[in-house]
């Protein structure tokens, strides 16, 4: 089926076409490919319900003010339970209201993946890209530096620094940095190796492209795919380690955070309180698992093997 | 060669050498001879067949000429007028007394692309362009044919942009391709188009040469014939010259002008297309040709097909690099210890009880054994059928000292390409009597 609607393609092209139409079309095609499989499409309605939760928590409940990442406190109705008026998703013991903390937890959570993504796929592309296309002993550097880096379990190395940094959101997006680059290095200097050996590249050093013509326009676009597979599912892994090293107290107390709010609530679970941690702990959980269909759903269209053939 | 013309391409004595690298600080411990001094010249609109096994170093050369790998020694010249051509003979032969000092000066910065660098080097790279084998590796999946086909005129500014589509179309119309066909990707074609997608790309910048890798052999045999057609017109419509790289013998015949036969990364044969089918000189030239299925002919019959692996191009044998092959090798083909170490590794139980080798030089060697009885075992083991009985001739000496055996053969000088009777060169010791 997936064939025919290729091929289709192909003969739909006529004199009336333009380089900006084909490349919407093939576009097109393959996020329909991407929305052929429904679990993909599961995990990115989730995606979309989390995003649309994150850019509308101003409208969905008053930010608290000064700083709105901070959760609003009203003693009074500490530890009330769910479906309670004005909070219907209960509080915490600290008077925390939970659906505040859900709804702002998801921006604080869009906040750090984003960030965290951004600087580490820019830092490991870089250092991909240098130790791929230069060679050499310069790679054999880069590459056994990335290797101590990988050698040391992400979560526990995450931990290591977030500690040794002190507690503090920004030191939790450093210590995830510094973890998570290492992946996209060795992912970018595979593919920029592959792809620099193959011979349109050649070609274009034979028309006499410059070396970074060359880069920007054959060896960036064609090596970008896995990495951007990977920055998808990191999405979610990124704020599951991040919830991680907020659970254990390396976050600041009292923000909207939803591993702040699963530990602040794990006392109350004992003495049936369960509420405080379980929504938020249902949102890392909801997080993760949509990024991650949605990375897997990415990786089966944009395979390299399949890559000729599209 | 008609002396009319200019030479497009001159090869003069090309070594391409690559290292062999290994461990941590990536030390260099070896280096492959993939081209060894090949000279041959490619005159304005001549094709010229470069033929070989697969590793004898003849797409190198395709990348050498191309720009792509820098020369280990050795010099291209390009586009040399015909007095160019002889007075950078001349200069050749007798080095010290140079008559034409300003024209070898000139030649060497403005046509030797070794050379050359900046601007001059840019305007090379408008005039020498390649098309490989691989079409589906050698155009980027991710562009459209607009832009594959467009992009030299944009790098090299030879339109104005909004003259660029126009030209593309023309380009695709000389391939037997045409408009509609600008705006789609690589993999919506065949095998045949891609490859006329790849000649279009090649042709422009509107070179003197190109560079055909293998054009055609990733390609079924009728779409091979359209290929080679459509290469053959443009050759006639704009005069240009092929270096046309290949393994296939009746493809080469039908293309090329000249045929340059390579062998571990030396020429073995070079001569005029005809020449070298109706008279091959070389028993290497000869081999390919009988290996080739060519019910017509039969006078190579007696060829046997070659057998036996090519030797290790980071250490190519002395003398004559094809004797280890050739049906007809003679005492004085060049035969060395490496030889007999080659022999050995046939036979185990001697090359395990090998201790050590001490060898001065390529001709003479001490190989110390476990034991005496080995060392005899091994006189013993030259002695019989084993070995080709030529080599068994070339051996000078051969003694038996307690637990060594000193070897040692006379020693040889690389065979030179001599002129034989049909016109050619030919690069065999049979050839220079």
């Amino acid at each position: 089926m997936k064939k025919n609607a290729q091929n289709a393609g192909i003969d739909e092209v006529n004199f009336n076409d333009s380089a900006f139409k084909v490349r919407l079309k093939r576009n097109l095609e393959i996020l329909s490919n991407v929305l052929a499989n429904p679990t993909t499409v599961l995990g990115l309605i989730i995606v979309i319900l989390m995003l649309a939760m994150a850019i509308f928590a101003p409208v969905i409940t008053e930010p608290n003010t000064p700083d709105p990442y901070q959760m609003p406190r009203d003693w009074k109705a500490a530890r009330s339970a769910p479906l309670t008026p004005g909070h219907i998703l209960g509080t915490t013991n600290r008077g925390g209201d939970v659906f505040y903390g859900v709804v702002w937890g998801a921006r604080t959570s869009l906040k750090l993946s984003i960030l965290v993504v951004t600087l580490t796929v820019v830092l490991g592309v870089i250092i991909g890209s240098v130790a791929g296309i230069v060679g050499g002993k310069v790679d054999e550097i880069l590459m056994r530096i990335v290797d101590v880096f990988l050698s040391i379990p992400e979560l526990i190395f995450a931990l290591a620094i977030a500690a040794i940094l002190g507690p503090s959101f920004t030191n939790i997006i450093l210590a995830l940095v510094i973890v998570f680059w290492v992946k996209y290095a060795r992912i970018m200097r595979a593919q920029v190796i592959r792809i620099k050996q193959r011979e349109y590249v050649d070609a274009a050093k034979i028309m006499g492209a410059s070396k970074l013509q060359i880069y920007l326009k054959d060896i960036l676009p064609n090596s970008f795919s896995p990495v951007m597979v990977q920055a998808t599912l990191d999405m979610g892994n990124i704020v599951l380690v991040g919830a991680t090293l907020s659970f254990i107290g390396l976050s600041e107390a009292g923000i909207a955070e939803w591993g702040v709010l699963v530990s602040e609530g794990q006392a109350g679970i004992s003495a049936g309180r369960w509420w405080a941690s379980t929504f938020p702990g249902l949102m890392v959980f909801l997080w993760a698992l949509a990024f991650n269909l949605v990375g897997d759903g990415l990786r089966d269209v944009l395979d390299p093997r399949t890559e000729t053939k599209r | 060669m008609s002396n009319s013309k200019n030479t497009i391409l001159s090869l003069r004595n090309v070594k391409k050498h690559f290292p062999i690298k290994e461990g941590v600080f990536q030390n260099v411990v070896g280096q492959v001879h993939a081209v060894d001094g090949v000279s041959f010249d490619i005159g304005a609109g001549e094709t010229v067949g470069l033929v070989g096994e697969s590793g004898c170093g003849k797409t190198t050369i395709g990348r050498c000429v191309s720009g792509l790998e820098p020369l280990t020694d050795g010099d291209i010249f390009f586009d040399l007028t015909p007095e160019k051509l002889v007075a950078l003979e001349d200069f050749e032969k007798h080095q010290s007394e140079i008559k034409n000092k300003y024209l070898i000066d000139e030649i060497q910065s403005t046509s030797n692309i070794s050379k050359i660098e900046g601007d001059d080097f840019y305007n090379y790279r408008r005039n020498c362009q390649m098309v490989f084998q691989d079409s589906f590796s050698s155009l980027s999946p991710r562009q459209l044919v607009s832009d594959i086909v467009s992009r030299p005129l944009k790098i090299h500014k030879v339109c104005a942009d909004n003259e660029l589509i126009p030209r593309t179309i023309e380009l695709l119309e000389q391939v037997g391709l045409g408009k509609q066909h600008l705006y789609r990707f690589p993999h919506q074609f065949s095998g045949g188009q891609r490859q006329r997608i790849s000649i279009a790309r090649a042709l422009a910048l509107d070179p003197k040469l190109i560079v055909l890798d293998e054009p055609t052999s990733a390609l079924d045999v009728s779409v091979q014939a359209q290929i080679l057609n459509l290469l053959h017109d443009l050759q006639k419509q704009r005069g240009l010259s092929y270096l046309f790289i290949t393994h296939n013998l009746s493809v080469i015949r039908h293309m090329a002008d000249k045929i340059v036969v390579m062998y571990l990364g030396k020429v073995v044969e070079a001569g005029k297309t005809e020449d070298i089918f109706a008279n091959p000189q070389h028993p290497y030239t000869k081999a390919l040709l009988a290996a080739s299925p060519d019910l017509s002919e039969d006078v190579m019959s007696d060829m046997a097909a070659l057998d036996g692996p090519i030797p290790d191009p980071a250490r190519p044998p002395q003398g004559c690099s094809f004797r280890t092959r050739c049906p007809v090798s003679r005492t004085e083909c060049g035969w060395e210890v490496d030889d007999i170490i080659r022999r050995l590794e046939h036979h185990e139980t001697l090359i395990d009880s090998i201790k050590s080798v001490h060898q001065p030089d390529a001709f003479n060697a001490k190989l110390t054994f476990e034991t005496s009885f080995s060392a005899i075992e091994l006189k013993d083991a030259i002695g019989t059928n084993d070995i080709p009985k030529q080599m068994r001739k070339a051996i000078k000496k051969i003694e038996v000292d307690g637990n060594d055996v000193n070897i040692s053969f006379d020693p040889v000088q690389t065979v030179p390409l001599v002129q034989s009777d049909n016109g050619s060169l030919s690069r065999c010791v049979l050839a220079n009597k």
